[in-house]
Protein backbone atom coordinates (compact mmCIF):
# COMPACT_ATOMS: atom_id res chain seq x y z
CA UNK A 1 0.00 0.00 0.00
CA UNK A 2 2.85 2.38 0.88
CA UNK A 3 4.18 1.52 -2.58
CA UNK A 4 0.95 2.90 -4.03
CA UNK A 5 1.22 6.18 -2.12
CA UNK A 6 4.89 6.63 -2.92
CA UNK A 7 4.00 7.10 -6.60
CA UNK A 8 2.28 10.39 -5.73
CA UNK A 9 5.67 11.86 -4.79
CA UNK A 10 6.90 11.72 -8.38
CA UNK A 11 6.46 14.81 -10.55
CA UNK A 12 5.53 12.79 -13.66
CA UNK A 13 2.70 11.07 -11.76
CA UNK A 14 1.45 14.34 -10.30
CA UNK A 15 1.37 15.73 -13.85
CA UNK A 16 -0.45 12.63 -15.10
CA UNK A 17 -3.00 12.92 -12.31
CA UNK A 18 -3.60 16.61 -13.07
CA UNK A 19 -3.89 15.81 -16.79
CA UNK A 20 -6.43 13.05 -16.07
CA UNK A 21 -8.54 15.38 -13.91
CA UNK A 22 -8.38 18.31 -16.34
CA UNK A 23 -9.12 16.09 -19.36
CA UNK A 24 -12.12 14.64 -17.51
CA UNK A 25 -13.50 18.11 -16.73
CA UNK A 26 -12.95 19.31 -20.30
CA UNK A 27 -14.46 16.16 -21.81
CA UNK A 28 -17.43 16.37 -19.43
CA UNK A 29 -18.49 19.75 -20.86
CA UNK A 30 -17.80 19.13 -24.54
CA UNK A 31 -18.84 15.46 -24.37
CA UNK A 32 -22.26 16.35 -22.94
CA UNK A 33 -22.87 18.45 -26.06
CA UNK A 34 -21.62 15.60 -28.29
CA UNK A 35 -23.71 12.88 -26.62
CA UNK A 36 -26.86 15.04 -26.34
CA UNK A 37 -26.72 16.00 -30.02
CA UNK A 38 -25.99 12.35 -30.93
CA UNK A 39 -22.92 13.35 -32.94
CA UNK A 40 -20.43 10.86 -31.50
CA UNK A 41 -19.68 9.73 -35.06
CA UNK A 42 -18.63 13.32 -35.92
CA UNK A 43 -16.26 13.20 -32.92
CA UNK A 44 -14.78 10.01 -34.38
CA UNK A 45 -14.29 11.74 -37.72
CA UNK A 46 -12.51 14.72 -36.12
CA UNK A 47 -10.29 12.46 -34.00
CA UNK A 48 -9.12 10.26 -36.85
CA UNK A 49 -8.84 13.08 -39.40
CA UNK A 50 -6.50 14.89 -37.00
CA UNK A 51 -4.00 12.07 -37.54
CA UNK A 52 -3.43 13.56 -41.00
CA UNK A 53 -2.32 16.78 -39.29
CA UNK A 54 -0.03 14.89 -36.94
CA UNK A 55 1.61 13.14 -39.91
CA UNK A 56 2.03 16.42 -41.80
CA UNK A 57 3.48 18.09 -38.69
CA UNK A 58 6.03 15.26 -38.30
CA UNK A 59 6.96 15.67 -41.96
CA UNK A 60 7.34 19.44 -41.63
CA UNK A 61 9.10 19.22 -38.26
CA UNK A 62 6.54 21.29 -36.32
CA UNK A 63 4.56 20.54 -33.13
CA UNK A 64 2.21 17.62 -33.99
CA UNK A 65 -0.59 19.12 -31.88
CA UNK A 66 -0.60 22.21 -34.12
CA UNK A 67 -1.06 20.01 -37.20
CA UNK A 68 -3.75 17.97 -35.42
CA UNK A 69 -5.60 21.13 -34.37
CA UNK A 70 -5.65 22.53 -37.93
CA UNK A 71 -6.86 19.24 -39.43
CA UNK A 72 -9.36 18.75 -36.57
CA UNK A 73 -10.88 22.23 -36.97
CA UNK A 74 -11.06 21.93 -40.78
CA UNK A 75 -12.77 18.54 -40.46
CA UNK A 76 -15.25 19.72 -37.80
CA UNK A 77 -16.17 22.89 -39.69
CA UNK A 78 -16.33 20.93 -42.97
CA UNK A 79 -18.74 18.37 -41.50
CA UNK A 80 -20.94 21.14 -40.06
CA UNK A 81 -20.96 22.91 -43.44
CA UNK A 82 -21.84 19.70 -45.30
CA UNK A 83 -24.59 18.97 -42.77
CA UNK A 84 -25.99 22.51 -43.18
CA UNK A 85 -25.92 22.48 -46.98
CA UNK A 86 -27.04 18.85 -47.20
CA UNK A 87 -25.47 18.26 -50.60
CA UNK A 88 -23.62 15.13 -49.49
CA UNK A 89 -24.91 12.71 -46.87
CA UNK A 90 -23.37 13.68 -43.53
CA UNK A 91 -22.34 10.12 -42.57
CA UNK A 92 -20.68 9.61 -45.96
CA UNK A 93 -18.76 12.90 -45.61
CA UNK A 94 -17.57 11.87 -42.13
CA UNK A 95 -16.40 8.48 -43.44
CA UNK A 96 -14.48 10.18 -46.28
CA UNK A 97 -12.76 12.71 -43.97
CA UNK A 98 -12.11 10.02 -41.32
CA UNK A 99 -10.27 7.68 -43.73
CA UNK A 100 -8.64 10.50 -45.71
CA UNK A 101 -7.11 11.89 -42.50
CA UNK A 102 -5.75 8.50 -41.48
CA UNK A 103 -4.42 7.87 -45.00
CA UNK A 104 -2.67 11.25 -45.12
CA UNK A 105 -1.19 10.63 -41.68
CA UNK A 106 0.24 7.27 -42.75
CA UNK A 107 1.66 8.75 -45.99
CA UNK A 108 3.35 11.70 -44.25
CA UNK A 109 4.75 9.54 -41.44
CA UNK A 110 6.10 7.15 -44.11
CA UNK A 111 7.68 10.08 -45.98
CA UNK A 112 9.24 11.57 -42.81
CA UNK A 113 12.97 10.76 -42.78
CA UNK A 114 14.22 8.74 -39.82
CA UNK A 115 12.27 7.33 -36.91
CA UNK A 116 9.17 9.05 -35.44
CA UNK A 117 9.45 8.11 -31.77
CA UNK A 118 6.41 10.07 -30.55
CA UNK A 119 3.98 8.56 -33.04
CA UNK A 120 2.76 5.84 -30.68
CA UNK A 121 2.14 8.39 -27.92
CA UNK A 122 -0.31 10.22 -30.22
CA UNK A 123 -2.03 7.01 -31.28
CA UNK A 124 -2.40 5.48 -27.82
CA UNK A 125 -1.73 8.48 -25.54
CA UNK A 126 1.14 8.98 -23.11
CA UNK A 127 -0.25 10.56 -19.99
CA UNK A 128 2.92 9.78 -18.00
CA UNK A 129 5.00 12.10 -20.20
CA UNK A 130 2.66 15.13 -20.05
CA UNK A 131 4.79 18.19 -19.33
CA UNK A 132 4.11 21.47 -17.53
CA UNK A 133 3.42 23.37 -20.75
CA UNK A 134 0.80 20.84 -21.86
CA UNK A 135 -0.78 20.99 -18.41
CA UNK A 136 -1.01 24.78 -18.54
CA UNK A 137 -2.58 24.50 -22.01
CA UNK A 138 -5.13 21.99 -20.70
CA UNK A 139 -5.88 24.18 -17.66
CA UNK A 140 -6.29 27.33 -19.78
CA UNK A 141 -8.60 25.58 -22.25
CA UNK A 142 -10.58 24.05 -19.39
CA UNK A 143 -11.12 27.47 -17.78
CA UNK A 144 -12.04 28.97 -21.15
CA UNK A 145 -14.64 26.24 -21.68
CA UNK A 146 -16.14 26.81 -18.21
CA UNK A 147 -16.57 30.48 -19.16
CA UNK A 148 -17.96 29.65 -22.64
CA UNK A 149 -20.50 27.16 -21.26
CA UNK A 150 -21.50 29.50 -18.42
CA UNK A 151 -21.99 32.54 -20.69
CA UNK A 152 -23.51 30.77 -23.70
CA UNK A 153 -25.28 27.94 -21.89
CA UNK A 154 -28.78 28.71 -23.18
CA UNK A 155 -27.98 29.25 -26.88
CA UNK A 156 -25.73 26.17 -26.87
CA UNK A 157 -28.56 24.10 -25.35
CA UNK A 158 -31.30 25.53 -27.57
CA UNK A 159 -29.35 25.23 -30.84
CA UNK A 160 -28.39 21.66 -29.97
CA UNK A 161 -31.96 20.68 -29.08
CA UNK A 162 -34.10 22.35 -31.76
CA UNK A 163 -32.06 24.48 -34.18
CA UNK A 164 -35.05 25.44 -36.34
CA UNK A 165 -37.03 26.75 -33.41
CA UNK A 166 -33.93 28.55 -32.09
CA UNK A 167 -33.67 30.34 -35.45
CA UNK A 168 -37.25 31.56 -35.14
CA UNK A 169 -36.19 33.19 -31.85
CA UNK A 170 -33.36 35.05 -33.53
CA UNK A 171 -30.53 32.93 -32.11
CA UNK A 172 -27.58 32.83 -34.56
CA UNK A 173 -27.76 29.04 -34.91
CA UNK A 174 -25.10 28.69 -37.62
CA UNK A 175 -22.68 30.84 -35.57
CA UNK A 176 -23.11 28.68 -32.47
CA UNK A 177 -22.91 25.43 -34.43
CA UNK A 178 -19.57 26.49 -36.00
CA UNK A 179 -18.31 27.75 -32.64
CA UNK A 180 -19.11 24.38 -31.07
CA UNK A 181 -17.45 22.56 -33.99
CA UNK A 182 -14.20 24.44 -33.37
CA UNK A 183 -14.49 23.81 -29.62
CA UNK A 184 -15.09 20.08 -30.21
CA UNK A 185 -12.04 19.84 -32.48
CA UNK A 186 -9.74 21.69 -30.05
CA UNK A 187 -10.99 19.75 -27.00
CA UNK A 188 -10.43 16.43 -28.77
CA UNK A 189 -6.95 17.40 -30.02
CA UNK A 190 -5.85 18.68 -26.60
CA UNK A 191 -6.99 15.40 -25.03
CA UNK A 192 -5.09 13.25 -27.55
CA UNK A 193 -1.85 13.46 -25.51
CA UNK A 194 -3.65 12.00 -22.48
CA UNK A 195 -5.68 9.19 -24.03
CA UNK A 196 -4.53 8.89 -27.65
CA UNK A 197 -6.35 9.09 -30.98
CA UNK A 198 -7.66 5.54 -30.83
CA UNK A 199 -9.30 5.90 -27.40
CA UNK A 200 -9.97 9.62 -26.91
CA UNK A 201 -13.61 9.47 -27.94
CA UNK A 202 -14.38 7.21 -24.96
CA UNK A 203 -13.68 9.93 -22.40
CA UNK A 204 -16.05 12.21 -24.34
CA UNK A 205 -18.88 9.67 -24.18
CA UNK A 206 -18.65 7.04 -21.40
CA UNK A 207 -18.77 9.40 -18.36
CA UNK A 208 -21.68 11.28 -19.99
CA UNK A 209 -23.64 8.06 -20.58
CA UNK A 210 -22.89 7.08 -16.96
CA UNK A 211 -24.16 10.48 -15.76
CA UNK A 212 -27.30 10.10 -17.89
CA UNK A 213 -28.33 7.04 -15.87
CA UNK A 214 -28.87 9.54 -12.98
CA UNK A 215 -30.18 12.64 -14.73
CA UNK A 216 -31.59 13.82 -18.04
CA UNK A 217 -30.86 17.47 -17.35
CA UNK A 218 -28.14 18.94 -19.61
CA UNK A 219 -26.85 21.29 -16.88
CA UNK A 220 -26.54 18.47 -14.33
CA UNK A 221 -25.00 15.93 -16.71
CA UNK A 222 -21.84 18.07 -17.06
CA UNK A 223 -20.70 18.09 -13.39
CA UNK A 224 -21.76 14.45 -12.91
CA UNK A 225 -19.83 13.40 -16.03
CA UNK A 226 -16.80 15.26 -14.66
CA UNK A 227 -17.03 13.29 -11.40
CA UNK A 228 -17.38 9.93 -13.19
CA UNK A 229 -14.59 10.90 -15.59
CA UNK A 230 -12.25 11.78 -12.71
CA UNK A 231 -13.00 8.63 -10.67
CA UNK A 232 -12.61 6.38 -13.72
CA UNK A 233 -9.42 8.00 -15.00
CA UNK A 234 -7.72 8.20 -11.59
CA UNK A 235 -8.61 4.55 -10.91
CA UNK A 236 -7.29 3.64 -14.36
CA UNK A 237 -4.09 5.55 -13.77
CA UNK A 238 -3.44 3.80 -10.43
CA UNK A 239 -4.27 0.41 -11.95
CA UNK A 240 -1.84 1.14 -14.80
CA UNK A 241 0.90 1.78 -12.26
CA UNK A 242 0.13 -1.29 -10.11
CA UNK A 243 -0.35 -3.72 -13.01
CA UNK A 244 2.20 -2.09 -15.33
CA UNK A 245 -0.25 -1.71 -18.20
CA UNK A 246 -0.76 1.24 -20.65
CA UNK A 247 -2.55 4.09 -18.75
CA UNK A 248 -4.75 5.25 -21.67
CA UNK A 249 -6.24 1.78 -22.15
CA UNK A 250 -6.55 1.27 -18.36
CA UNK A 251 -8.51 4.56 -18.03
CA UNK A 252 -10.99 3.54 -20.74
CA UNK A 253 -11.30 0.08 -19.18
CA UNK A 254 -12.16 1.58 -15.77
CA UNK A 255 -14.59 4.11 -17.27
CA UNK A 256 -16.42 1.22 -18.94
CA UNK A 257 -16.41 -1.00 -15.85
CA UNK A 258 -17.70 1.92 -13.80
CA UNK A 259 -20.53 2.49 -16.31
CA UNK A 260 -21.49 -1.20 -16.39
CA UNK A 261 -21.53 -1.52 -12.57
CA UNK A 262 -23.64 1.64 -12.16
CA UNK A 263 -26.01 0.58 -14.93
CA UNK A 264 -26.43 -2.83 -13.34
CA UNK A 265 -27.11 -1.30 -9.90
CA UNK A 266 -29.72 1.02 -11.42
CA UNK A 267 -31.42 -1.87 -13.25
CA UNK A 268 -31.56 -3.95 -10.04
CA UNK A 269 -32.85 -0.92 -8.09
CA UNK A 270 -35.62 -0.29 -10.64
CA UNK A 271 -36.51 -3.98 -10.65
CA UNK A 272 -36.76 -4.06 -6.84
CA UNK A 273 -38.85 -0.87 -6.77
CA UNK A 274 -41.30 -2.39 -9.28
CA UNK A 275 -41.64 -5.52 -7.12
CA UNK A 276 -42.53 -3.52 -3.99
CA UNK B 1 -60.05 45.26 -42.73
CA UNK B 2 -57.16 45.04 -40.30
CA UNK B 3 -53.58 45.38 -41.51
CA UNK B 4 -52.05 42.07 -42.67
CA UNK B 5 -49.32 40.51 -40.52
CA UNK B 6 -47.79 38.54 -43.38
CA UNK B 7 -48.23 38.80 -47.15
CA UNK B 8 -46.88 36.21 -49.59
CA UNK B 9 -46.87 37.32 -53.23
CA UNK B 10 -46.10 34.90 -56.07
CA UNK B 11 -43.73 32.89 -53.88
CA UNK B 12 -41.78 30.06 -55.46
CA UNK B 13 -39.56 27.96 -53.24
CA UNK B 14 -38.07 24.51 -52.84
CA UNK B 15 -34.92 22.59 -52.04
CA UNK B 16 -31.81 22.73 -54.25
CA UNK B 17 -33.19 23.04 -57.80
CA UNK B 18 -36.48 21.26 -57.04
CA UNK B 19 -39.54 23.52 -56.74
CA UNK B 20 -41.89 22.47 -53.94
CA UNK B 21 -44.24 25.48 -53.95
CA UNK B 22 -45.03 27.91 -56.74
CA UNK B 23 -47.28 30.93 -57.34
CA UNK B 24 -48.21 31.14 -53.66
CA UNK B 25 -50.29 34.15 -52.67
CA UNK B 26 -51.45 34.35 -49.07
CA UNK B 27 -52.35 37.07 -46.63
CA UNK B 28 -52.55 36.49 -42.87
CA UNK B 29 -54.51 39.07 -40.86
CA UNK B 30 -54.56 39.47 -37.04
CA UNK B 31 -57.89 37.67 -36.47
CA UNK B 32 -57.39 34.90 -39.04
CA UNK B 33 -57.67 31.20 -38.22
CA UNK B 34 -56.46 29.46 -41.36
CA UNK B 35 -56.49 25.70 -41.73
CA UNK B 36 -53.77 24.57 -44.12
CA UNK B 37 -54.51 21.17 -45.60
CA UNK B 38 -52.89 19.08 -48.26
CA UNK B 39 -51.35 15.68 -48.99
CA UNK B 40 -47.99 14.50 -47.67
CA UNK B 41 -45.21 16.14 -49.65
CA UNK B 42 -47.59 18.85 -50.89
CA UNK B 43 -45.55 21.64 -49.31
CA UNK B 44 -47.49 22.40 -46.07
CA UNK B 45 -44.39 22.42 -43.84
CA UNK B 46 -42.40 24.31 -46.51
CA UNK B 47 -45.10 27.01 -46.49
CA UNK B 48 -44.71 27.33 -42.70
CA UNK B 49 -40.94 27.60 -43.05
CA UNK B 50 -41.29 30.40 -45.61
CA UNK B 51 -43.51 32.36 -43.20
CA UNK B 52 -41.09 31.71 -40.32
CA UNK B 53 -38.14 32.88 -42.41
CA UNK B 54 -36.48 29.45 -42.28
CA UNK B 55 -36.85 28.76 -45.98
CA UNK B 56 -35.47 31.17 -48.59
CA UNK B 57 -37.68 31.84 -51.62
CA UNK B 58 -36.54 31.42 -55.25
CA UNK B 59 -38.83 34.23 -56.42
CA UNK B 60 -41.76 36.30 -55.21
CA UNK B 61 -42.03 38.35 -52.03
CA UNK B 62 -42.66 37.73 -48.35
CA UNK B 63 -43.74 41.01 -46.73
CA UNK B 64 -44.46 42.00 -43.14
CA UNK B 65 -46.33 45.34 -43.40
CA UNK B 66 -46.05 46.10 -39.67
CA UNK B 67 -42.59 44.57 -39.25
CA UNK B 68 -41.97 40.89 -38.61
CA UNK B 69 -44.72 39.79 -36.19
CA UNK B 70 -43.92 37.95 -32.98
CA UNK B 71 -44.45 34.35 -33.98
CA UNK B 72 -45.06 31.24 -31.91
CA UNK B 73 -44.26 27.95 -33.61
CA UNK B 74 -45.29 24.44 -32.68
CA UNK B 75 -43.42 21.95 -34.89
CA UNK B 76 -44.52 18.41 -35.60
CA UNK B 77 -43.89 16.35 -32.47
CA UNK B 78 -41.99 13.80 -34.57
CA UNK B 79 -39.31 16.48 -35.13
CA UNK B 80 -38.61 16.64 -31.39
CA UNK B 81 -35.88 14.41 -29.96
CA UNK B 82 -37.56 13.09 -26.82
CA UNK B 83 -34.26 11.64 -25.59
CA UNK B 84 -32.54 15.03 -25.53
CA UNK B 85 -31.65 15.94 -21.92
CA UNK B 86 -33.76 19.07 -21.53
CA UNK B 87 -36.29 19.77 -18.79
CA UNK B 88 -39.85 21.00 -19.35
CA UNK B 89 -38.99 24.37 -17.75
CA UNK B 90 -35.94 24.88 -19.98
CA UNK B 91 -37.97 23.84 -23.03
CA UNK B 92 -40.51 26.59 -22.30
CA UNK B 93 -37.70 29.09 -21.50
CA UNK B 94 -36.37 28.49 -25.02
CA UNK B 95 -39.53 30.14 -26.39
CA UNK B 96 -38.55 33.50 -24.90
CA UNK B 97 -36.86 35.92 -27.23
CA UNK B 98 -33.94 37.83 -25.82
CA UNK B 99 -32.78 41.33 -26.80
CA UNK B 100 -29.26 40.04 -27.36
CA UNK B 101 -29.40 36.64 -29.11
CA UNK B 102 -25.69 35.92 -28.42
CA UNK B 103 -26.07 36.51 -24.68
CA UNK B 104 -29.69 35.60 -23.98
CA UNK B 105 -30.40 36.72 -20.46
CA UNK B 106 -33.85 35.92 -19.09
CA UNK B 107 -35.33 38.51 -16.75
CA UNK B 108 -37.01 37.70 -13.44
CA UNK B 109 -40.32 38.76 -15.01
CA UNK B 110 -39.84 36.35 -17.94
CA UNK B 111 -38.97 33.45 -15.62
CA UNK B 112 -42.04 34.21 -13.50
CA UNK B 113 -44.18 34.10 -16.64
CA UNK B 114 -42.79 30.64 -17.46
CA UNK B 115 -43.74 29.44 -13.96
CA UNK B 116 -47.24 30.88 -14.31
CA UNK B 117 -47.75 29.36 -17.74
CA UNK B 118 -46.61 25.91 -16.59
CA UNK B 119 -49.02 26.25 -13.67
CA UNK B 120 -51.91 27.21 -15.98
CA UNK B 121 -51.11 24.30 -18.32
CA UNK B 122 -51.08 21.86 -15.39
CA UNK B 123 -47.38 21.12 -15.93
CA UNK B 124 -46.03 22.71 -12.72
CA UNK B 125 -45.27 19.35 -11.09
CA UNK B 126 -43.42 18.24 -14.22
CA UNK B 127 -41.36 21.43 -14.73
CA UNK B 128 -38.08 19.84 -13.58
CA UNK B 129 -38.71 16.56 -15.39
CA UNK B 130 -36.92 15.76 -18.64
CA UNK B 131 -39.18 15.83 -21.70
CA UNK B 132 -38.52 12.11 -22.23
CA UNK B 133 -40.72 11.36 -19.20
CA UNK B 134 -43.77 13.13 -20.62
CA UNK B 135 -46.75 11.52 -22.35
CA UNK B 136 -47.63 12.56 -25.90
CA UNK B 137 -50.28 15.02 -24.67
CA UNK B 138 -48.03 16.48 -21.96
CA UNK B 139 -45.22 17.02 -24.47
CA UNK B 140 -47.62 18.71 -26.88
CA UNK B 141 -48.81 20.96 -24.01
CA UNK B 142 -45.20 21.85 -23.13
CA UNK B 143 -44.45 22.63 -26.78
CA UNK B 144 -47.56 24.80 -26.97
CA UNK B 145 -46.41 26.65 -23.83
CA UNK B 146 -43.05 27.25 -25.58
CA UNK B 147 -44.87 28.61 -28.62
CA UNK B 148 -47.06 30.91 -26.52
CA UNK B 149 -44.65 32.14 -23.85
CA UNK B 150 -43.50 35.12 -25.91
CA UNK B 151 -47.13 36.27 -26.42
CA UNK B 152 -47.09 35.89 -30.21
CA UNK B 153 -49.23 37.81 -32.71
CA UNK B 154 -49.18 34.80 -35.03
CA UNK B 155 -49.31 31.19 -33.87
CA UNK B 156 -48.23 28.51 -36.35
CA UNK B 157 -49.00 24.88 -35.56
CA UNK B 158 -47.80 21.95 -37.65
CA UNK B 159 -50.03 18.88 -37.20
CA UNK B 160 -50.68 19.56 -33.47
CA UNK B 161 -53.21 16.74 -33.12
CA UNK B 162 -50.93 13.85 -34.05
CA UNK B 163 -49.68 11.47 -31.32
CA UNK B 164 -52.38 12.72 -28.91
CA UNK B 165 -55.65 11.11 -27.82
CA UNK B 166 -59.10 12.39 -28.82
CA UNK B 167 -59.74 13.92 -25.38
CA UNK B 168 -56.57 16.02 -25.55
CA UNK B 169 -57.34 16.94 -29.14
CA UNK B 170 -60.69 18.43 -28.08
CA UNK B 171 -59.01 20.25 -25.17
CA UNK B 172 -56.36 21.64 -27.56
CA UNK B 173 -58.95 22.84 -30.06
CA UNK B 174 -60.85 24.57 -27.22
CA UNK B 175 -57.67 26.49 -26.26
CA UNK B 176 -57.00 27.44 -29.87
CA UNK B 177 -60.51 28.92 -30.23
CA UNK B 178 -59.82 31.07 -27.16
CA UNK B 179 -56.33 32.02 -28.34
CA UNK B 180 -57.70 33.15 -31.70
CA UNK B 181 -59.35 36.07 -29.88
CA UNK B 182 -55.84 37.42 -29.24
CA UNK B 183 -53.76 36.18 -32.17
CA UNK B 184 -53.84 34.92 -35.74
CA UNK B 185 -53.53 31.17 -36.08
CA UNK B 186 -52.29 29.08 -38.98
CA UNK B 187 -52.90 25.40 -38.37
CA UNK B 188 -51.52 22.72 -40.64
CA UNK B 189 -53.35 19.43 -40.78
CA UNK B 190 -53.83 16.58 -43.20
CA UNK B 191 -57.34 16.14 -41.85
CA UNK B 192 -59.93 18.77 -42.82
CA UNK B 193 -62.77 17.00 -41.00
CA UNK B 194 -61.21 17.38 -37.57
CA UNK B 195 -60.20 21.02 -37.85
CA UNK B 196 -63.11 22.50 -39.83
CA UNK B 197 -65.33 23.27 -36.80
CA UNK B 198 -62.91 25.86 -35.46
CA UNK B 199 -61.03 27.29 -38.46
CA UNK B 200 -62.39 30.28 -40.37
CA UNK B 201 -60.75 29.74 -43.75
CA UNK B 202 -58.95 26.98 -45.62
CA UNK B 203 -55.76 27.02 -47.67
CA UNK B 204 -55.27 23.90 -49.80
CA UNK B 205 -51.59 23.25 -50.47
CA UNK B 206 -50.35 20.82 -53.06
CA UNK B 207 -47.46 22.31 -54.99
CA UNK B 208 -49.39 25.56 -55.08
CA UNK B 209 -51.93 27.18 -52.75
CA UNK B 210 -55.62 27.75 -53.16
CA UNK B 211 -57.46 29.84 -50.61
CA UNK B 212 -61.08 29.08 -49.65
CA UNK B 213 -62.85 31.80 -47.63
CA UNK B 214 -64.87 29.22 -45.73
CA UNK B 215 -64.25 26.62 -43.02
CA UNK B 216 -65.88 23.85 -45.03
CA UNK B 217 -64.97 22.31 -48.33
CA UNK B 218 -68.57 21.75 -49.37
CA UNK B 219 -69.45 20.21 -52.71
CA UNK B 220 -70.51 23.68 -53.88
CA UNK B 221 -67.21 25.23 -52.84
CA UNK B 222 -65.31 22.41 -54.46
CA UNK B 223 -67.19 22.98 -57.70
CA UNK B 224 -66.55 26.72 -57.64
CA UNK B 225 -62.88 26.26 -56.95
CA UNK B 226 -62.49 23.05 -58.91
CA UNK B 227 -60.79 21.61 -55.85
CA UNK B 228 -61.09 17.83 -55.74
CA UNK B 229 -61.12 16.37 -52.24
CA UNK B 230 -61.39 12.64 -51.76
CA UNK B 231 -62.96 10.86 -48.82
CA UNK B 232 -60.42 8.44 -47.46
CA UNK B 233 -61.10 6.06 -44.58
CA UNK B 234 -58.01 5.96 -42.45
CA UNK B 235 -57.83 5.83 -38.70
CA UNK B 236 -60.84 4.94 -36.54
CA UNK B 237 -63.13 7.56 -38.12
CA UNK B 238 -63.33 8.01 -41.91
CA UNK B 239 -62.72 11.65 -42.72
CA UNK B 240 -62.08 13.97 -45.64
CA UNK B 241 -58.55 14.42 -46.72
CA UNK B 242 -57.27 16.45 -49.62
CA UNK B 243 -55.74 13.80 -51.82
CA UNK B 244 -55.19 15.43 -55.17
CA UNK B 245 -55.45 18.98 -56.23
CA UNK B 246 -56.59 20.41 -59.53
CA UNK B 247 -54.92 23.78 -59.63
CA UNK B 248 -51.79 22.78 -61.49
Amino acid sequence: MSDLFSIFEYQFFQNALAAAILTSVLAAMVGTYIVSRKIVFIGGGITHASFGGIGLAFYMGINPLVGAAIFGILTAVGIEWISEKGKIREDSAIAILWSLGMAMGIIFVFMTPGYTPNLMSFLFGDILSVGALELYLLLAFCLLMIIVFAVFFRPILYTAFDPEFARTKGIPVAGFRYLMSVIMALAIVISIRTIGIILVLSIFTIPQITAMTFTRNFARIMPLAAIWGITGSVAGLLAAYLLDIPPGAAIIFFLTIQFLVIKMIMIIKTHLQRQQ
Amino acid sequence: MSKALVILEGVRTGYFSETVLRDVDLQICPDDFIGVIGPNGGGKTTLIKVILGLQPVFSGKVRFPGGRPKTGYLPQVSQIDKNFPITVKELVNSGLKSKNPWFPHLSFRQLTRVKEMLDEAGLKALSSKPIGELSGGQLQKALLCRALIDRPELLILDEPNTHVDKQFEQELFGWLKELNKEMAILLVSHDIGTISPMIKTIACVNGTLHYHPSNQLSEEVLKVYNCPVDVIAHGPIPHRVLKTHGHE
